[in-house]
């Protein structure tokens, strides 16, 4: 069996070595995707485009914008004395925040009367709307007791003092955390699309017949067809690794060894899909459009873009079965936290259980639709 | 001489229809046989069952004797089969194609150097081994097919319409090389739908609807025609062709050059059903008998 494993293998190899799309898919993809991926989803929001209406035109109120706008996440992109042209920007989509000052803010605010300010923000983009309408209230906030303070009443009693230190990403840089995700994702992707792709051609070629009426074991067509792309993907996965640590500063704290470990677990799992969708569908398109429909649920539940915890209690459970959902939580584990093996033996366990799992059920269902 | 392949009451449903209807064969060591029908006759089917790829609903496939377990590595040792659809890896080489087949076929690496260079010489290939499958002409593209289907030497060997898509020139070559095998002791069967191609077998099966109409060497089976073939010469061919058709009495009709062929019932009058034509009697050829058989499965005697 071993010698005809191999024999197929060298084929695949030497295919997949001619036919230079594969090779692009396989190799030069992940790494492009890394990259704009990882640069695409950010969390930090700044620059947000603002139009600031002063309608009260005093020191005070030029002093409340221009403090407010200073730093990164406001960046003014109009200024009108009219309430109205504040409204139009946003409708228009030319700004996502208005700030409205209105008249009588100085005057309210000398004579310690609530100084009304109005932060209209553009909700189609959920995350900045908050963003922007904490940053208008912390620093309406901070302003307030500068006032009392130099008003001379020093608010004097006991409040809580909060002292954030964050671990393990001090800067809270949000690709640090996003980066083993897509890593995770672009794995799945290229070695379960190129699995099923290259099994459903060879049946779509009429290829599958002619090696069917050899000896060959099924056995061996499974390993010879996985072999060379299980190598590939343990070599993306390297690639992906170093690169994120080269292009995004993800660190490296834990063992190589343990990621190469999941790693090859995880393949095992993507492999399987790969050979299980080519092995029901009738030809490559079909294989395509089914690998599609399972790689977007997969990438979804894997708590890559949203946190798990913050899904539906029944929809958590079912992350329990995402492959994707346990390796992107041994990569941030053991890149991030330098986590061990007996901290990610759920994860490892679940992975293999469902690798060896996903993996024998495929060949079986392969082997017998041969037979 | 004895049986190489043996089939015994094959039936193969497509839901309610039957491609493969109670289908007995059996052909022996150097034997060179023609499964001969219209096209859904069932022929793909069949071949299909003979090789192990698709397991008959009923019925049994015997090589030398020994039931075929679908799947069973020894059977497929001992088969050699060319399916009718490109099935060759059409980027990789011819010497790629032949190496990886013959090492799926556990060839050593000697035997596998000296079978790919016998059969390349044979099959006149040889100029093109580095030339990729699919730039391979058709007729090429067929003897690099027919040259994997040999690499390990099988005692039965099942073509499925072998010269679909092949120049004659090629073909002639095919046929040449086919009847050389078969002298060696190989067992062929050969799916056609060309009554020429079929008249060159030994012996023909002539398939329809899953069934065998009859069955015998090509000659016998002209010589236990039972029915008249005449040729006609009337001044509208096409008219009289329309004419004739659906009629009981005739069984087959076709053009011939600016005649007509004729295939009547025996005691049918011509002369009658078509008035002022001239009438020839002709001898029966084997397209005649097949295509007699169609409308009439008692077209031919049984044997004596």
């Amino acid at each position: 069996m071993r010698v005809e494993a191999l024999a197929v293998a060298r084929k695949e190899v030497r295919q997949t070595l001619r036919d230079k799309r594969t090779l692009v898919v396989l190799v030069i993809a992940p790494l492009l995707q890394l990259t704009v991926l990882g640069f695409a989803v950010n969390l930090e929001v700044e620059g947000l485009p603002t139009v600031i209406v002063d309608a009260d035109r005093t020191a005070a109120s030029r002093d409340f914008a221009a403090d407010l706008t200073a730093g990164e996440l406001f960046e003014v992109v109009e200024r009108s004395p009219v309430a109205a042209d504040g409204v139009a920007a946003l409708v228009a989509g030319e700004a996502e925040v208005a700030l409205v000052l209105p008249r009588g803010f100085a005057r309210a605010e000398l004579a310690g009367r609530p100084a009304p300010v109005q932060v209209l923000t553009d909700g189609s983009n959920a995350n900045h709307a908050i963003v922007a309408r904490n940053a208008v209230e912390a620093f309406a906030l901070q302003r307030g007791l500068q006032r009392l303070r130099e008003r001379g009443a020093v608010p004097t009693m006991g409040r809580p003092d909060v002292r954030p230190r964050v671990l393990y990403n001090p800067t809270l840089d949000s690709r640090v955390y996003f980066v083993p995700g897509v890593a995770a994702t672009l794995l799945l992707v290229v070695t379960f699309i190129v699995t099923a792709m290259g099994l459903a051609r060879e049946k779509e070629a009429g290829t599958l017949e002619q090696v069917l009426v050899t000896p060959l074991p099924p056995s061996a067509l499974v390993v010879g067809k996985t072999l060379p792309y299980a190598v590939v993907g343990m070599l993306d996965l390297g690639l992906v690794v170093t690169a994120g640590a080269a292009i995004f500063d993800v660190p490296l704290r834990g063992s190589l060894f343990l990621l190469a470990f999941a790693g090859a677990l995880y393949l095992l799992t993507t492999l399987g899909l790969g050979l299980l969708v080519a092995t029901l569908a009738k030809n490559q398109q079909q294989a395509f459009m089914a690998a599609f429909f399972i790689i977007l649920p997969m990438v979804l539940l894997s708590g890559f873009m949203s946190p798990v915890p913050n899904m539906p209690e029944w929809l958590q459970y079912a992350t329990l079965l995402d492959p994707v959902r346990h390796f992107v939580e041994i990569l941030r584990g053991v890149l991030l936290k330098a986590a061990g093996w007996a901290d990610l033996a759920p994860q490892l366990v679940a992975l293999g259980g469902m690798g060896v799992l996903v993996f024998l059920l495929s060949a079986r269902a392969l082997s017998r639709k041969l037979a | 001489m004895s049986l190489a392949l043996e089939a015994e009451g094959l039936v193969r449903r497509y839901g309610d229809r039957a491609a493969v209807d109670g289908l007995d064969l059996a052909v022996e060591a150097g034997e060179l046989y023609g499964l001969v029908g219209p096209d859904g006759a069932g022929k793909t089917t069949t071949m299909r069952m003979l090789a192990g790829l698709l397991p008959p609903d009923a019925g049994a496939v015997r090589l030398d004797g020994e039931a075929l377990t679908i799947g069973a590595g020894a059977a497929r040792a001992a088969i050699g089969y060319m399916p009718q659809q490109y099935s060759l890896y059409g980027d990789l080489t011819i010497d790629e194609n032949l190496a990886f087949f013959g090492r799926l076929f556990g060839l050593p690496r000697k035997a596998r150097a000296e079978r790919t260079d016998r059969l390349l010489q044979i099959t006149r290939l040889g100029r093109f081994r580095d030339r990729r499958a699919d730039a391979l002409s058709g007729g090429m593209y067929k003897k690099l097919a027919l040259a994997c289907a040999l690499l390990h030497q099988p005692k039965v060997l099942l073509l499925d319409e072998p010269s679909n898509g092949v120049d004659p020139v090629s073909r002639r070559e095919l046929w040449d090389l086919l009847y050389a095998f078969v002298e060696d002791g190989m067992a062929v069967v050969l799916a056609t739908p060309y009554m020429d191609e079929a008249a060159r077998c030994h012996r023909v099966g002539l398939l329809n609807e899953g069934k065998l109409l009859a069955e015998g060497p090509p000659a016998e089976l002209v010589r236990r025609f039972r029915h008249p073939t005449v040729r006609l010469t009337v001044d509208d061919r096409d008219a009289a062709e329309i004419c004739l058709a659906p009629l009981d009495e005739v069984l087959a009709v076709s053009p011939e050059g600016a005649a007509l062929r004729v295939v009547a019932r025996a005691g049918a009058d011509l002369d009658a059903l078509v008035p002022g034509a001239e009438v020839e009697p002709v001898d029966a050829e084997f397209e005649d008998v097949f295509l007699a058989l169609l409308r009439d499965p008692d077209s031919v005697e049984a044997r004596p």
